[in-house]
């Protein structure tokens, strides 16, 4: 424990002095790492979720609901950014309490579908209420910090650090026997003395309070905000492509998921030849990522590494 | 006053009633059988009693006060435990976090407590040597003593055994009789679900048979045994028996 506490201390003494080594004077490459912070954010509280054994699909969503907290404090009261971010960070926690209460006693793919539910009731109220939220057009507003992107990086960079906080404490506390449990069966952890539904609860308001401090963060940083772009379906896709392309239930997992599958992204979006369809190779690869290293690329490290003799692929899995 | 004492409880699966106005005490440091033909509602009534099923009617009353109501994971803190006749490990655990499991919510131990209770428990039901290995390679008499372990993790006062006897060879048999012998002995009490016969003999004061989800007879071992409404209830329905 002592030993992974003290790998991350020094990750997040790289990633603060990183805008020092000559990047925070360009400004694509300090957009690509608030974005790439963001994305971690997401990736690192979706996985707290699947934890307890729950598939998310709402979890774009409490990004977007982060998003219009922000914007709608600007509009309506001109509130200054960061007073938004507490102010959108309170609803994003008060609405997934409720939403938690209601459908968290549903289990596997149930689940998941009213969380998919959900994410579209939010886009069409979105656009039902156009005096509150601007309607398709959206919202725009004033670039945070007046477009300093390196004391923006700090403020998601501090985001960030509070998610990463709080998967190591689903992972070295009580917690973690918790949730485990949970997820190998639900009954038998309420036998054991779990109150299954309280924890599950309580780990996805934590985990969407965290959704919603990244979209709240993204939307001044961006300086617009809209239903589609809101509630895109994508990025509640990425928050989960991410670390199960890393590596569920860990920590590490989607952070190095992130990093990789956004490299990757921004690489082939940019480069020509892929430049055109960069989505379809984008594609597959996570198609191959999926089947070939069904436990992701630290399982895959971890196989190879005990040099187990039979690599377990997806195909085998699914019997 | 009776340690756990069930009255007039139903319940029905699609209008059919699995459990039927069954009432029974079990006293303090008592071992008690429940035994039955499949279906008899044996394992429906151990969902009951745990909480892991909802009553259609009738109350249940531990320790003098009526949980009848209460949560499965309330009620195994109040010191209801028990095992499951297919036993269902916690798959990334070791055997070591499935028994600390129990200790930490179910006892409410702190971790350090958690783990000393868990090294006392994994001696005592026998798998001090594989108390790191991952439960996916443990035999069937392993993972029943894993079963054991984990309930008994949780303090119970009343501990509920489904079938433990099930699967095991006649030696591995013997040794969970003596395994029992011992919980008993510390004064928990027993309440169990067996199939073989000469466990029933060996363990316990008292046997309730059940059929169709009603009580068909109480009493010892040896009335119920000679009991002619058992006999014909048995008769050509179980082989076990």
């Amino acid at each position: 424990m002592r030993r992974n506490l003290i790998a991350w201390a020094v990750f997040i003494a790289a990633v603060a002095v990183l805008p020092w080594l000559g990047v925070s004077n360009d400004r694509y490459l300090m957009l690509l790492a608030n974005v790439m912070l963001m994305f971690m954010t997401l990736a690192l509280s979706w996985d707290v979720v699947a934890r307890t054994g729950q598939l998310s699909l709402a979890h774009g969503a409490f990004f977007g609901l982060g998003a219009y907290g922000v914007a709608i404090a600007h509009r309506t009261w001109a509130l200054h950014p960061l007073v938004g971010i507490v102010i959108a960070a309170c609803a994003v926690a008060t609405v997934a309490l409720a939403l938690g209460v209601v459908t968290l006693r549903l289990r596997g793919i149930y689940f998941a579908i009213a969380t998919l539910a959900f994410a579209e009731v939010l886009r069409t109220v979105a656009l039902q209420f156009p005096d509150f939220t601007g309607g398709t057009v959206g919202i725009a507003m004033p670039p945070l910090f007046d477009g300093d992107r390196v004391l923006s990086y700090y403020l998601i960079g501090a985001i960030f650090v509070l998610a990463l906080a709080t998967s190591l404490a689903v992972r070295w506390t009580r917690l973690h026997y918790a949730v485990t449990a949970i997820r190998a069966n639900e009954t038998v952890a309420q036998v054991m003395g779990i109150d299954v539904v309280r924890v599950k609860v309580v780990l996805f308001v934590a985990s969407a309070t965290l959704a919603g401090l990244a979209g709240a963060f993204y939307m001044p940083f961006i300086t617009h905000t809209d239903p589609n772009d809101a509630f895109d379906i994508g990025r509640s896709v990425a928050s989960l492509v991410f670390p199960i392309f890393g590596g569920l239930y860990t920590t590490a997992g989607p952070v190095i998921g992130t990093i990789l599958m956004r490299s990757l992204e921004e690489y082939l979006r940019v480069t020509p030849p892929w430049k055109e369809g960069y989505q379809v190779v984008y594609g597959l690869v996570i198609v191959v990522a999926v089947l070939f290293m069904p436990r992701g690329l630290l399982g895959l490290v971890q196989d190879l590494r005990l040099k187990r003799p039979d690599r377990r692929w997806a195909w085998r899995f699914s019997r | 006053m009776a340690l756990l004492e069930v009255s007039g409880l139903v319940r029905r699966f699609r209008g059919l009633a699995a459990v039927d106005r069954l009432s029974f005490r079990v006293a303090e440091g008592q071992t008690v059988a429940i035994i039955g033909p499949n279906g008899a509602g044996k394992s429906t009534t151990f969902n009951l009693v745990s909480g892991l099923l909802g009553v259609d009617g009738g109350t249940i009353r531990f320790r003098g006060a009526d949980v009848t109501r209460s949560p499965a994971h309330s009620r195994t803190r109040a010191g209801i435990g028990r095992t499951f006749q297919v036993v269902q490990p916690f798959v990334d655990l070791n055997v070591m976090d499935n028994v600390i499991v129990g200790a930490l919510f179910g006892a409410s131990a702190s971790l350090g407590a958690a783990r000393a209770d868990a090294n006392r428990l994994i001696e005592l039901v026998g798998l001090g040597d594989k108390r790191f290995s991952g439960v996916s390679a443990l035999t069937l008499a392993d993972r029943k003593r894993l079963e054991l372990a984990r309930a008994l993790a949780t303090k119970p006062v009343l501990l509920m055994l489904d079938e433990v006897m099930e699967g095991l060879t006649p030696t591995e048999e013997r040794d969970a009789v003596r395994l029992l012998s011992d919980v008993r002995a510390e004064g928990v009490t027993l309440l169990l679900i067996e199939h073989v016969m000469s466990t029933v003999r060996d363990l316990s004061d008292h046997v309730l048979v059940m059929d169709y989800g009603k009580k068909l007879a109480e009493g010892s071992y040896e009335e119920v045994a000679h009991d002619p409404k058992v006999i014909e209830a048995y008769l050509g329905t179980d082989t076990e028996a």
